[in-house]
């Protein structure tokens, strides 16, 4: 990455075209085009069984792409094996040989590449240096903590220095309160490294808060590709929009109860609000019944019934209507997101 | 479970009877009774006679006894590790799946399921000098009767070496017992580590050698302890039913058959049980060594 800017892609680090992927009839991924810029860190995100898994395997070989081609640094790895493509990959169990230490464990790419002992022992130091795990060195895995063990892990995919760092969910087996340093932790060691990092995962907040880019995965194609905010503020499809964010956002027929103004009612279009955009303090807005009040903390979920559609509402949970309530509902035009009912495709300007 | 006295306490012991009435009177006692037999002479007929160490000295001092010990050693020391080579070897090859391996599975362990004196019997033809399958293979290409080399066959059941030989080839079949609990363990290794070892570029070797190996290690050692005391009785039937124990003198006597000869042959009880006293003492022997072997292995690799 040069000067702070988004990454162009004009330098590309990883390049996926039309890739298909399968095995049998079973289409896991059908055409996925991806371009990940050379220090990039991009983030895939979607659902399980939307192919995430796969196309890290793809990209690291593990898998073949039935069709499409992959590239890495400009060169095309398709059919290279995974040995040859210079990648290195950190799974989701973490996968460390139980009967190694842990210096042994990050050293083992080295060791079987014939790497000097010295020249490995001092690359071991310096990776087992930037996760922070240096005084693990002389430790079997059995005497590591989760959190431990994968640092472990990062620091075994980083002493190759490899063109591309592919991470499969490797913050998912860690507890809540860890996910989140160990998020933040990752971000700073892409910042200080510069490799071009894939990372899949189902967990949005993950996407958002770690990726350069966020790339939507459904069923196998890719959704959307943007930066966090893109995906936030503009997302291309309801399937997108709906994916991120908690709650979800509300969908409602363009011609359905809720009028937004400068949307014109339409029977073939949606309009998307999210819950923290729905409004209820304009004393012009379109009555409803307060059915249900979740109270999350600071935020309270207010499940509103509006003509035969239910909606969420997510105010402060000061000052919340009680269940039962009635309140009026508004939503301002820049809040409102247009999508073709059919589709899905987000409708640009109306 | 509530406790209440003696009579949970006689509950237990009603279920614990069936397995505590085997193990006492088809092993403890008999095995009591042999240790008792060992000094004494006894023949069937007369009571047994108490005569201290002497069938220990005359052991010491038996052509018969010291070459059925070296043979069992020989067996043991080459048939356990190949048995063991071979039964890994198979599983390694046939734990993909692939067409075919179930038929290759099934045929892997087919040779252990057939009733021992059925394989003997199997071998006592294959075997055959002059018909045998094996030594018409052996012969083809060769001329009169020699093979391709210009040398003479084995002898398989004539010579001394060559028995010996056939009687450890016949063991190297039945290892299906072994073949199926390496698969299993094989199986149950996470596949993300040999995932891993393809990113790093492993070769074939390097993964059997940093990888398979320790990771099976801890199943290959109780398998080698459980072979060991097998060996003394994978080579009876063999040796009784395909060689007899011959070719004379004492080929492939083995311990286990000079037991059963001393005794329900020859009727010598007391002498028959203290060889099998000097057997129980020596496997014994072998399986503290390699268990000890095995905990030092762990606790080096901390699995």
């Amino acid at each position: 990455m040069t000067d702070g800017g988004p990454p162009g892609i004009d330098q590309p680090g990883l390049e996926l075209v039309g890739v298909h992927a399968g095995y049998g009839d079973t289409n896991v991924l059908r055409g996925v085009d991806l371009a990940v810029a050379r220090g990039e860190l991009l983030v895939v995100l979607g659902r399980s069984g939307a192919g995430k898994s796969t196309l890290l395997r793809v990209v690291a070989g593990l898998e073949p792409a039935t069709r499409g081609r992959v590239r890495i640094t400009g060169r095309d790895v398709t059919r290279l094996r995974p040995g040859r493509r210079d990648v290195s990959m950190v799974f989701q169990s973490y996968a460390l040989f139980p009967h190694l230490t842990v210096a042994d464990n990050i050293g083992f790419g080295l060791t079987v590449r014939d790497v000097p002992k010295a020249e490995a022992r001092e690359r071991i130091r310096k990776a087992a240096e930037a996760v922070g795990c240096e005084h693990l060195l002389a430790r079997r895995p059995g005497q590591l903590s989760g959190g431990e063990r994968q640092r472990v892990a990062l620091a075994r995919a980083l002493v190759r220095e490899p063109d591309v760092f592919l991470l499969d969910e490797p913050l998912s087996n860690l507890d809540a309160e860890l996910r989140v340093r160990t998020r933040t932790e990752l971000r700073a060691l892409h910042d200080r490294v510069g490799t071009t990092m894939l990372h899949v995962t189902h967990d949005q907040t993950e996407a958002l808060v770690l990726g350069d880019r966020v790339a939507v995965l459904r069923d196998g194609r890719i959704e959307q590709v943007g930066t966090p905010e893109e995906i936030w503020r503009r997302p291309a499809t309801s399937f997108v929009a709906r994916f991120v964010g908690s709650p979800s956002m509300n969908l409602l027929p363009a011609n359905g109860p809720l009028p937004v103004p400068g949307v014109p009612p339409s029977a073939t279009r949606q309009v998307g609000v999210r819950p923290e955009a729905v409004r209820l303090d304009d004393p012009q807005g379109v009555m409803a019944t307060v059915e249900r009040v979740e109270v999350v903390g600071e935020d309270a979920y207010l499940y509103l019934r509006l003509d035969g559609h239910e909606i969420v509402a997510r105010v402060a949970t000061v000052g919340r209507p009680e269940s039962g309530a009635l309140v009026r509902v508004t939503v301002r035009p820049v809040d409102a997101h247009v999508f073709e009912a059919a589709t899905g495709q987000r409708v640009t300007e109306p | 479970m509530r406790q209440r006295g003696g009579d949970g306490r006689g509950q237990y012991a009603l279920m614990l009877a069936p397995y505590l009435v085997g193990l006492v009177g088809l092993v403890l006692l008999p095995a009591g009774i042999t240790l008792a037999l060992a000094f004494t002479d006894y023949d069937l007929i007369g009571p047994p006679v108490w005569n201290g160490l002497a069938n220990l000295v005359e052991l010491a001092g038996s052509d018969a006894f010291r070459t059925a010990l070296a043979n069992s050693l020989v067996f043991a020391v080459v048939a356990v590790p190949l048995r063991l080579v071979i039964a890994l070897g198979l599983a390694l090859l046939l734990h993909r799946r692939a067409p075919g391996v179930g038929t290759a599975r099934t045929s892997a362990a087919l040779p252990t399921a057939v009733p021992e004196v059925a394989y003997g019997l199997l071998w006592l033809w294959l075997f055959n000098p002059l018909y045998g399958p094996v030594n018409q293979v052996l012969r083809a290409g060769g001329e009169n009767g020699l093979t391709v080399l210009g040398r003479t066959p084995p002898q398989w059941l004539t010579d001394p070496t060559d028995a010996r030989a056939a009687i450890i080839i016949m063991s190297l079949f039945t290892v299906g017992e072994s073949f199926i609990i390496l698969l299993a363990a094989r199986t149950a290794l996470p596949p993300e580590v040999y995932e891993l070892a393809a990113i790093e570029d492993a070769t074939g070797w390097d993964v059997f050698r940093r990888v398979t190996l320790p990771l099976m290690a801890p199943v290959l050692g109780l398998l080698l302890l459980r072979d060991t005391v097998l060996s003394v009785q994978v080579s009876f039937v063999p040796a009784l039913v395909v060689t007899e124990g011959g070719p004379p003198p004492y080929a492939t006597t083995y311990l286990s058959l000079f037991v059963y000869r001393t005794g329900f042959e020859y009727l010598r009880y007391g002498y028959a049980a203290a060889a099998t006293l000097v057997m129980l003492v020596l496997t014994g022997l072998a399986v503290l060594v390699q268990w000890r072997l095995i905990r030092r292995y762990r606790r080096w690799y901390g699995v």
